[in-house]
């Protein structure tokens, strides 16, 4: 009976394991939010990649978009890349916050919250920074001025890395 | 027949999915507020955080926006 019970609760409060510094990025294949063929991180290998869940109903993540494309922008001839993925219920939501904040990123959507479950996200935004050989290096919650300037160092050690 | 009482329940436990911080597009929407006049609300909210020096004291991170 008590293995039973056990059995069960295993069942039951099993969590997803978050994705944390060190680990591998999942290997995901998400459709750009205005269509076309998929982005894949294991594509992106050999750049430095930040993974960013984005929503406009999430205040902080209307704050960092601006800040992620002023980054993108700055560091993209060294290898940087930025992916953001869009956890809106409607795209439409998503299109009308990009015409008041335009960014050059890469829009994925993530419908079937596939990408959102691999990573585990714990609270919006959340931002993984990938290495050059596809580890995670960097895991960030939230987004404030601290975590902008930390970024941007983070971003500058990784690419000094070589692939 | 306990067995069936532990499978009922299980199934019960199962059902009450918790909303992952990404999922709450709906949630954050002002009319999902539980109060009818979240301007209203906010703005006493804000006196009351002012006066009792309780910054953030009238609810928790993550509790609707996701937004920590």
């Amino acid at each position: 009976m008590r293995r039973f019970l056990a059995a069960l609760a295993i069942i039951v409060c099993v969590p997803a394991a978050a994705v944390e510094a060190g680990a591998p990025a999942p290997a995901l294949s998400m459709t750009p939010l205005e269509g076309g063929a998929p982005v894949t991180i294991a594509g992106l290998k050999g750049s430095v990649v930040y993974v960013d869940f984005w929503a406009s109903w999430c205040p902080p993540c209307t704050r960092s978009m601006p800040v992620l494309d002023e980054l993108y922008k700055r560091n993209k001839p060294r290898g940087f890349v930025v992916v953001g993925i869009n956890k809106d219920a409607s795209l439409a939501d998503a299109h009308k916050l990009l015409a008041r904040i335009p960014v050059t990123f890469v829009l994925v959507q993530d419908g079937s919250d596939a990408a959102a479950k691999a990573f585990d996200v714990k609270g919006m935004p959340s931002g993984y920074l990938v290495d050059r050989k596809g580890v995670v290096r960097y895991v960030h919650r939230g987004f404030n001025a601290e975590h902008a300037a930390a970024l941007e160092k983070e971003i500058d050690s990784l690419l000094k890395e070589p692939s | 027949m306990k067995l069936l009482a532990l499978l009922a329940l299980a199934a019960f436990v199962a059902a009450c999915a918790p909303v992952a911080p990404y999922q709450r597009a709906y949630l954050a929407r002002d009319d999902m507020a539980l109060d009818g006049n979240p301007g209203f609300m906010k703005a006493i909210e804000k006196t009351y955080s002012a006066k009792e020096a309780a910054s953030g004291g009238g609810g928790v991170g993550g509790g609707g926006c996701g937004c920590n």
